[in-house]
């Protein structure tokens, strides 16, 4: 468990005391509201992990290590990046990754290029992102963030070698 | 049950788990493990954002939204959105809901966008264990590059995404 989880805990314990106090119809209607959403959320949400399971059985460290190693050159670039945007994890499971990644002969722009795009693009959030907004407003996050990947992939590149 | 049914993640996904059973099943006993993780992990952080979803749609009046998030907002309007997502926690998708309730109350089509992708990718709570994981040099790279690429796109998005396109997004919501 990490700070940030007991924070927004913390938050929403403490702000939906002051609604009560505030103002207790309002403070209902907005938990309903909440829990409405909330269950809005789960039909998308809980199959898309179901396919994130697995690819995160399928797309091992063991693998990637293997194709982002020193040698690998602009396929490591693309896999890093195709791998990236597929896959989805939380920082917290990310960032040790990545470590261990460039421990075992990954290669500093691949991983860079790896890590950016595991954060900043959700291939499998397309469909829900899709439907809450458009599919060209999805299209433009996604191309932005991968657009960024590209430049970090340059810019450790630069710097590191 | 007919939204599941619809649901093309849901039949994908249990076509490749049949698929990998019959390959080796072992590994669909994995993924069936790895699935289990996620929805564990993604149940104990999500709840407490869908509160704050909730009392934020009743209790923040849509003027206050206007003014702090709005067309009018500026470099100000900029700055909210990025502390709004940098100090959040939770998956993206658990971001979508909160954006959508930011628009439909008058915030800025760019500063939604920002806040979006300031939230997937640039966690400031977590820099630190970031920096110790990898490294001063390598997270600098990384967060500040990303930083300046999603200003610049906030600033471009009013070129690409029209303000008709908007108000359909907020026409097909409520």
């Amino acid at each position: 468990m990490s700070t940030e989880v007991y924070v927004i805990y913390g938050l929403a314990v403490i702000l939906t005391t002051l609604g009560f106090i505030k103002n207790p119809k309002k403070t209902k209607i907005g938990l309903k509201k909440g829990l409405k959403s909330f269950l809005n959320l789960m039909p998308i949400l809980l199959p898309m992990f179901l396919v994130i399971g697995l690819f995160l059985t399928l797309i091992t460290p063991k693998l990637i290590s293997s194709l982002l190693g020193e040698e690998s050159g602009f396929f490591g670039v693309v896999f890093g990046l195709g791998i990236g945007s597929i896959t989805f994890m939380p920082p917290f499971v990310a960032f040790p990754l990545g470590k261990s990644l460039l421990e075992n002969g990954g290669a500093y722009p691949q991983v860079a290029g790896f890590l950016v795009t595991l954060m900043s693009i959700g291939f499998v959030y397309f469909q829900a992102e899709s439907r809450y907004f458009s599919k060209k407003s999805a299209i433009f996050r996604n191309l932005v963030s991968f657009t960024g990947a590209i430049i970090v992939v340059f810019v450790v590149w630069v710097v590191y070698l | 049950m007919k939204k599941w049914m619809k649901n093309k993640f849901l039949i994908f996904g249990i076509l490749a788990l049949i698929a990998l059973s019959i390959y080796d099943y072992r590994l669909s006993f994995i993924a069936i493990e790895k699935t289990y993780q996620q929805i564990i992990s993604m149940l104990l952080i999500v709840p407490p954002i869908f509160i704050l979803i909730g009392l934020f749609d009743v209790f923040i009046e849509k003027e206050t939204v206007i003014q702090l998030l709005g067309k009018e907002s500026g470099l100000k309007g900029l700055f909210l959105s990025f502390f709004l997502g940098a100090f959040s926690a939770g998956p993206t998708i658990a971001a979508f809901p909160l954006a959508l309730l930011m628009m439909k109350k008058g915030a800025k089509y760019g500063n939604v966008v920002f806040f979006l992708m300031v939230w997937s990718t640039l966690k400031l709570p977590i820099l630190i264990y970031q920096v110790s994981e990898l490294g001063l040099k390598l997270t600098l790279i990384m967060n500040l590059t990303m930083l300046i690429v999603f200003v610049i796109s906030s600033y471009l998005i009013d070129y690409v995404i029209s303000s008709d396109e908007v108000e359909q997004m907020l026409d097909k919501s409520s």
